[in-house]
């Protein structure tokens, strides 16, 4: 940049033009240093971060509280800019007091882990900063992404379908909604909901917390969102969603939409869709399954029985970037229709975007079937991945990370003071650590209510100490409680073994 | 810089899966390119880029302080600062994965503050409502409307002057008549830099019109909104401060006036996310106020770019703008509109068809000018821009410079290359 060249120099040179006040001649900015700049930031990445990933010699995190972290990171934004060895210094302070979820023991969510060739497709991406709207812009990533949705949809079990990448599995969830909803009365796109019957959909209690917000944001309300319960294993039971569809229809309400889950988000667990597809045939209804969490069961031949029943779908939300590493963010919503809903309902046909005259075949400009209008190459990075791995290395991942879920499970039996919430059908494992104060102790109120505490507090206490990350919540009257996750194949056996023991380790004096 | 392939020619990618050896695609179009003036987005901040691969690779969603404690003070950081452009001292925000969806979180913000109990007993029992935005406004104010269950009829799209700023009169008669048919006027969308012409609503008559009606005022400001950064430009979003809520711009975030309105509006208190019970304040777990609950750290990259160039580099960038003045010097280039901002929107006329106005083919003749040019310079690969018909003009080019990179010579050359590829049309 040129920094202190007045502007009468600037105007000498090479013919420059003054606008409006501003002296408009080569670029503004210094390619040459800009591009340093990137090559040193990538070595700080790369040395901090992709190097350090697997190394469980390292932190998962660097604990500070708010107040403290925000003077170490010199947050401000100030009128001029800093130069470029402050700027890498700020990425040096940001890798480091920022959670490591590639870390081979960070459990706290349902993504972690890195994997190397979605990285580097996100690199590409990242530097190419595509829109995946028209063709003319973004030709490679849009086929792409219809090759990955096609890809997809065979593991689902369909013969043909749409689909369409998305910011987040809730988001999807949301589209699946709106699309049933506009397949139950397309007037509703125009005319909106007022004056309509009330509009029904039945999801499970243990279901994603985004139908809820795609109820209210839907101007369905959330109040018509009905809960159907589900048994001990976490599971919906098909004949209470029938008595509740029934319950609905004498209500004079609409019902239009069930949404199963495969693999809820606490347990993991896996809605029956065969009997529940009976009832949405039975009554008319769209069969959407959020399977946001547990879709990628579909890539492992063992493990695929869990989602039996899924073709019978009418729609499918499913993240490969949760147990497949794909990279946040990396969602899809699959739909089994393949008479261009999905555009019917959300196409507006810009005329600026989606001109009809253009020189190729316009039904490439898929972008109107989105609810968005810029949108990210989300499948590049799956693909990538998949070309590298291929279908057996994914099925490998799938398959190990259950099979190490298995092993924690027989550890935890083994010791004292560890309880299982359930047997689990997927990669969550939900107990309780008892800490021996505690064992001796009665069952009753007391008990769960002292139980209750210990969680936080271990967690506190690991998160301080930087050695790992677990979730624990309340669930459904159930005290706190952790919940394990595994998912990167980073993680080894060792590690959950190190899992036990930190816990009973962090946990002595309680 | 574009090799043309068409969709029949590409399948030599090799897209089926799995399929060895591995095979990367190469970059076609690459929108950082000095000649890609297509889009409202172009160039290449290496600041920009070196956060997004820091974001990419640490790969986390800021929903809470626990698992994202850096990005999302950050994203608070950024968000408050974008509140001080605009004009507030305090406020609210969150980032959106696209313009199209923070129009869309405002309108159902204003539609919870109008009523709250709709977030949980549906539209179905409100009455009509109503939206409102300019002929000129963005295709999302439909898609939102329709996605929220209000419906695209209930857009009352209003005329435009000749300058395609929203008339604040036709604002009120519009709204005197949607009461009267038996609506409710819910919801105004200004546009302060519209999408194809660049034009900036009249912010501070429109808020007058809003203020009497009660009506909830938002300012699409995903493009235009950038020019708050520039002393010299801001005046064309005067009046923003007004009202609430403006999303800005500098990507996708939509900060709102009210405290803890997102919060109340799409909060769901998911315990198994946002525990009470946690050893430090919770009231930094922020993420439940977006109807999201995955999402994108996308604040990092700004406040990067920010750190590194500064808010006055940001202005130097916003005003370096159009070349007007050899649009209109050069024999057939004529302007549709005077541009306020850095949409410069023109028809090439090709020699055939110069002096031929009066002629009643003449405009239907040159609605074919542009899809053929825009051809030859896609196959040729030599740069690209984009061209629409608009209202009642037919197709015109939109030449739209945010690149930095993009020197004097680019855009004599833009005009030169647009002269010899229509030469002969």
């Amino acid at each position: 940049m040129q920094v202190g060249v007045c502007k009468q120099e600037m105007l000498q040179k090479k013919n420059a033009v003054l606008v409006d006040g501003v002296i408009l001649n080569g670029p503004i900015m210094d390619s040459k240093v800009g591009e340093k700049f990137v090559e040193e930031a990538c070595k700080i990445i790369m040395e901090e971060v992709v190097q350090k990933a697997d190394d469980v010699t390292e932190k998962v995190c660097e604990w500070q509280a708010p107040e403290k972290l925000k003077q170490i990171l010199d947050l401000e934004m100030r009128d001029t800019g800093e130069c470029h060895q402050k700027i890498l210094q700020l990425c040096r302070d940001v890798i480091k007091y920022s959670v490591k979820t590639n870390h081979p023991r960070f459990f706290n969510q349902l993504y972690a882990g890195i994997d190397y060739y979605s990285l580097v497709a996100r690199f590409i991406t990242e530097a190419l900063n595509p829109s995946v709207y028209t063709y003319e812009v973004s030709p490679v990533f849009l086929l792409v992404e219809e090759a990955v949705i096609k890809k997809m949809i065979e593991f689902i079990g369909w013969e043909e379908g749409d689909g369409i990448f998305n910011p987040g599995g809730s988001v999807s969830n949301m589209y699946a909604m709106n699309l049933a909803r506009y397949k139950f009365c397309p007037e509703i796109k125009e005319k909106g909901l007022s004056g309509l019957p009330r509009l029904v959909l039945f999801a499970s209690e243990e279901c994603h917390y985004s139908m809820k917000k795609a109820a209210s944001f839907l101007g369905i309300g959330t109040e018509n969102v009905y809960f159907i319960q589900t048994d001990e294993r976490g599971k919906m039971i098909p004949e209470e969603l029938e008595k509740q569809v029934q319950r609905a229809r004498k209500e004079g309400s609409a019902p239009f939409l069930v949404c199963a889950t495969a693999g809820t988000t606490v347990l993991g667990a896996f809605d029956p869709l065969d009997k529940i597809a009976d009832i949405c045939e039975k009554h008319g209804l769209w069969l959407h399954v959020d399977a946001s969490w547990g879709g990628s069961a579909l890539i492992s031949r063992k493990h695929r029985r869990l989602l039996h029943g899924i073709h019978r779908a009418d729609s499918v939300a499913w993240n490969p970037h949760k147990m497949l590493l794909a990279g946040i963010q990396c969602c899809a919503l699959l739909v089994k229709d393949n008479s261009g809903l999905l555009k019917k309902c959300y196409s507006a046909e810009a005329a600026y975007l989606f001109q009809q005259d253009k020189f190729y075949d316009v039904s490439y400009d898929t972008g109107d079937k989105s609810i968005q209008c810029s949108r990210r190459p989300d499948a590049f990075k799956f693909w990538l991945m998949w070309k590298a791995l291929g279908t057996t290395g994914l099925e490998e991942r799938v398959n190990r990370a259950l099979a190490l879920a298995r092993y924690l499970v027989e550890e935890i039996k083994k010791r004292e003071g560890f309880q299982l919430l359930l047997e689990p059908e997927y990669a969550n494992v939900c107990f309780w650590y008892i800490p021996p104060s505690l064992r001796k102790m009665e069952d009753g109120p007391e008990f769960w209510q002292k139980l209750h505490q210990v969680a936080p507090v271990i967690k506190e206490r690991m998160m301080k100490k930087g050695s790992m990350m677990l979730g624990y919540q309340p669930h459904r009257g159930k005290v706190n409680f952790f919940r394990q996750v595994v998912i990167s194949p980073q993680v080894s056996r060792e590690d959950m073994d190190f899992l036990l023991d930190e816990i009973e380790l962090l946990a002595e004096d309680l | 810089m574009c090799p043309p392939h068409f969709p029949h020619h590409l399948p030599y990618l090799s897209l089926s899966l799995p399929c060895p050896p591995l095979t990367p695609p190469c970059p076609r179009v690459p929108p950082g390119h000095p000649r890609f003036f297509n889009q409202l987005f172009s160039g290449l901040d290496h600041h920009a880029l070196a956060g997004r691969f820091l974001t990419e690779t640490l790969n986390t969603t800021p929903y809470t302080y626990e698992v994202a404690p850096v990005l999302l003070l950050m994203e608070e950081q950024v968000l408050a600062k974008l509140r001080e452009l605009v004009g507030w001292s305090s406020g609210d925000g969150i980032f959106a994965p696209g313009g199209s969806m923070s129009n869309m979180l405002a309108m159902n913000v204003a539609r919870f503050q109008r009523f709250p109990e709709s977030r949980s007993r549906g539209n179905w029992d409100l009455p009509r409502l109503g939206l409102f935005a300019s002929q000129e406004s963005h295709y999302s104010i439909l898609k939102g409307a329709a996605l929220l269950g209000i419906g695209t009829d209930n857009v009352h799209l209003v005329r435009t002057d000749e300058r395609g700023k929203m008339i604040p009169e036709e604002l009120e008669k519009e709204i005197q008549r949607v009461k009267a048919e038996g609506s409710e006027p819910l919801f105004v969308c200004a546009t302060s830099g519209t999408t194809v012409l660049g034009s900036f609503d009249p912010l501070d008559a429109i808020a007058d019109v809003c203020a009497r009606h009660g009506l909830w005022l938002h300012v699409d400001a995903a493009w235009g909104g950038s020019a708050l950064l520039s002393p010299q430009l801001r005046h064309l979003l005067a009046g923003i401060h007004r009202y609430v809520p403006p999303p800005v711009p500098l990507r996708r975030c939509s900060p709102s006036q009210i405290p803890g309105l997102l919060q109340r509006c799409h909060g769901m208190g998911a315990t198994y996310l946002f525990q009470r019970d946690k050893f430090y304040d919770v009231s930094l777990d922020t993420g439940d106020k977006s109807p999201q609950c995955g999402r994108r750290a996308d604040g990092l990259k700004l406040w990067i770019l920010w750190k590194a160039v500064g808010t006055r580099g940001l202005a130097r960038r916003v005003e370096r703008a159009y070349l007007l003045e050899q649009v209109k010097r050069r024999e057939g280039f004529q302007l549709v509109m005077e541009p306020e901002f850095l949409n410069l929107c023109f028809w090439f006329i090709p020699p055939s068809l110069r002096g031929q106005h009066s002629s009643p083919e003449f405009w239907d003749k040159l609605g074919k000018v542009a899809p053929a040019i825009k051809e030859k310079m896609m196959r040729r690969g030599s740069m690209m821009v984009g061209y629409q018909p608009h209202g009642s003009r037919v197709n015109f080019f939109r030449q739209i410079i945010t690149n930095p990179a993009v020197t004097r010579r680019d855009l004599d050359f833009f005009l030169d290359e647009i002269q010899e590829l229509g030469r002969d049309l």
